[in-house]
């Protein structure tokens, strides 16, 4: 009994030791820009059997338990923070990026490993499939890192694409595995063809159908309201399990269903949501910290030149070329395509997939294994390091949305067409400009009760808000990013977050003939009557984001903001954007050998 | 296309008083008056219709009015540092103390558009805005303004 006390004590002060470590190293890690999964994967290695910890694990199948749960609840809580704009704008390009995108990068990935670790061919083929996929944990954490914002037609699309790809992936290289462990006649291609049907398609099917479902039971059942995300987990699991037992793609099928219950009105959102965003920490910091003591670093770099080439071939070669061939049909110019082909982020998937050879009994699984992880470790250093310095060179990074205002959604019934909140009123907002009774508030806004220093302020009796006041509101949900920025500081906009967005500001619906004669900006194919809005709704096509651009002139046009589809302001950018980057500027003046003339 | 091209030393203003935008145009409009001969009243309104369409307020703490009137013989630019910074519904909502006139004649073509690429170029150069606010004197203002020529092509 001792002994067993002794073990399981052991076991939970260890555990629980690396978790809270890991917590309070993202603090020092967000102040250097390291990429967090990365500090996570660290402590794992450190902890193990060649780090300080000395802790031996090498428990293949235990690890693939826990990734399988951590992944599935990641790519769920992605689903529900994806929003249906950005799903609908990103479909059809992520969807091609998801699978001609990953064959074309297992094949040319696979066929440099062949090369470099002269292997066979099939075995090539296992160790491309296992790395040809974007990480989605990797994606959401680095897109979203503090201060960057990026274009969004761009990021919705890695986005999406990292929340559908890894189905594509496990396919793959679940494939190669029976190819390689088949004992009799090759497996024909109808047989292959079935699998990969039934993955996608199944898993589209299962995800939708239990997204529909999850919800209706959620509004249908009386429980207490803490048990509301533990019933969303659990059903979401048993979604992804049931559809990984008959064969169709559990990971698809999650994040369709976290889509789904995400992006229609549902009971408990609020705390749903606050749930699921903890719960998605923790997976991601239990998946690396176990994915890091699994691994043993000496070994790690046995072949260290092959892995080495195999990593930057599928970052600088395999990647972008990839992405160049399945974005071919769809709207992207050079900067975008070169953005989505350099944030290729490598994550647990990866590490995850080529853990299945080594428990196959694979001949080269081990081999397999160490390249993935070295695979991974090189793109978080290489690209997970350098997302927002990438997005500022290729001029897609957006001024800074308002400081995030301390807002706090509170849960109402569902028939309510309006939320409730609470607000924290920042110092230098707008709010403390004007007297309260004067505070020029959205329609149908409706202020229940200011707080004051923990006491309920008489509201007759207030003349003005103060900082560090809170406010707590009903609002038509369209309008609480409205008031998020009533209640919020003024953004601090440093001089380089701006570069990406030309010179000056227009209205949307100025006339394009007022910019031409001011400007003597030639018009062709337009007609002068024509308002910016309408011209650059009519080039963008069906969906419009802020960050999109229209060559105009010498320059583009860009979007500034919107309201719903409407292009409220647009800005003016006289000179093409590798003219406006100093970095772009200087290169073409040095291929070009000579001094550009001044402008 | 070069700022001393644009600006001349009288059109350099070391601290110009002004509580709000157009106040500040009109200020402007008015020294620009004085150093072109065209009537004020033409100026202040082309300026103001112009800020009608979109602001001119670039961002860190730059403005840079413009607009195009008819009979003025070449382009004309004029800078002014603001005595204090005030609000000018710029693109980035900070208050504005750098302020950078530009008119151009009716027939300008596109080199307006060219002196405003290079105006906006220079002002973009954060280095060149921390000297232009550090400077005393209208003289060392200018020489802050031409001297980048060289160097900031």
């Amino acid at each position: 009994m001792e002994a067993i006390n002794q073990l399981v004590f052991q076991l939970i002060f260890v555990g629980a030791l690396l978790v809270a470590a890991s917590i309070l190293l993202v603090m020092i890690s967000s102040r250097i820009g390291a990429p967090l999964l990365l500090v996570f994967l660290g402590i794992g290695m450190l902890a193990g059997e060649d780090g300080i910890g000395g802790i031996p694990f090498s428990d293949f199948r235990l690890t693939y338990l826990v990734g399988s749960v951590a992944l599935a609840i990641i790519l769920f809580d992605g689903g529900l923070r994806t929003p249906r704009s950005a799903f609908r704008i990103a479909l059809a390009p992520a969807a091609s990026l998801a699978t001609v995108g990953v064959l074309v990068t297992a094949v040319i990935a696979g066929v440099i490993a062949c090369w470099a670790l002269q292997v066979g061919w099939l075995t090539g083929l296992l160790i491309g499939a296992t790395i040809a996929s974007t990480d989605a944990a990797a994606v959401f954490l680095l897109l979203h890192a503090r201060g960057t914002e990026i274009a969004k037609r761009v990021s919705a699309t890695l986005e999406v694409e990292s929340g559908m790809n890894d189905p594509m992936a496990i396919f793959l290289t679940i494939a190669c595995i029976e190819w390689v462990t088949a004992t009799q006649a090759p497996i024909s291609p109808l047989h292959i063809a079935g699998i990969f049907a039934m993955q996608m398609l199944g898993g589209t099917a299962i995800g939708i159908g239990g997204g529909f479902g999850l919800l209706w039971l959620i509004n249908r059942v009386e429980i207490a309201a803490g048990l509301y995300p533990i019933l969303a987990a659990a059903a979401a699991l048993t979604v992804f399990a049931g559809a990984q037992l008959i064969d169709a793609s559990g990971f698809l099928a999650i994040y369709l269903t976290g889509l789904v219950l995400g992006n229609n009105r549902h009971r408990a959102q609020q705390v749903i949501s606050r749930f699921h965003d903890g719960l998605a920490w923790l997976s991601q910091i239990t998946m690396f910290l176990l994915l890091g003591l699994l691994v043993t670093p000496s070994a790690l770099f046995a072949d260290w030149r092959a892995e080495i080439a195999i990593a930057l071939a599928l970052i600088f070669v395999a990647r972008p070329a990839a992405v160049f061939l399945a974005l071919a049909p769809f709207r992207f110019d050079l900067r975008e395509r070169s953005f989505i082909a350099w944030v290729g982020l490598r994550g647990a998937v990866p590490i995850f997939l080529a853990s299945i050879p080594v428990m196959a009994g694979i001949p080269d699984g081990m081999t397999i294994f160490n390249v993935a992880f070295v695979v991974v470790i090189a793109s978080l250093l290489l690209q997970g390091w350098t997302i927002a310095p990438a997005a500022r060179f290729l001029g897609l990074e957006l001024p800074p949305a308002p400081e995030q205002t301390a807002r706090q959604g509170i849960d109402l019934p569902l028939s309510t067409d309006r939320e409730a909140a609470s607000w924290r009123v920042a110092p230098g907002s707008p709010a403390l400009a004007t007297p309260f009774r004067d505070l020029n508030l959205p329609r149908r806004t409706r202020v229940i009760a200011v707080i004051r220093d923990g006491a309920v302020q008489q509201r007759d009796m207030l003349d003005r808000l103060q900082a560090d006041d809170y406010v707590i509101a009903l609002a038509a949900p369209q309008h609480v990013i409205a008031l998020d920025r009533i209640f919020s500081a003024p953004s601090t906009a440093p001089g380089g977050k701006r570069r990406g967005m030309g010179d000056f500001l227009f209205n949307g619906d100025v006339p394009l003939g007022r910019l031409h004669d001011l400007y003597a900006i030639p018009l062709r194919d337009v007609q002068p009557e024509e308002t910016i809005d309408a011209y650059m709704r009519r080039r963008l096509g069906g969906t419009v984001e802020v960050g999109d651009h229209v060559p105009f002139g010498t320059g583009e046009l860009i979007v500034y903001a919107l309201d719903k589809d409407r292009i409220l302001r647009a800005a003016l950018a006289i000179e093409p954007a590798e003219d406006r980057l100093p970095v772009l500027r200087l290169l073409r003046r040095l291929l070009a050998g000579r001094r550009a003339p001044d402008a | 296309m070069l700022i001393s091209d644009l600006v001349t030393p009288s059109a350099v203003i070391a601290s110009l008083k002004a509580t709000s935008k157009k106040q500040a145009l009109q200020e402007l409009a008015r020294r620009a008056a004085e150093l072109t001969g065209e009537p004020e009243r033409a100026i202040f309104d082309v300026l103001l219709e112009r800020e009608r369409l979109g602001t001119t307020g670039v961002g860190d703490g730059v403005a840079i009015p413009h607009g195009k009137l008819a009979n003025l013989p070449r382009l004309f630019g004029m800078f002014a540092r603001l005595d204090r910074p005030i609000d000018f519904e710029a693109i980035d909502e900070q208050p504005v103390d750098l302020i950078f006139l530009l008119l151009a004649p009716g027939g300008a073509g596109a080199d307006h558009l060219k002196a405003l690429a290079r105006v906006s170029r220079l002002l973009r150069d954060r280095t060149i805005r921390d000297k232009l606010r550090g400077s005393e004197t209208a003289e060392a203002l200018f020489a802050l303004l031409v001297e980048q020529q060289a160097s900031a092509a």
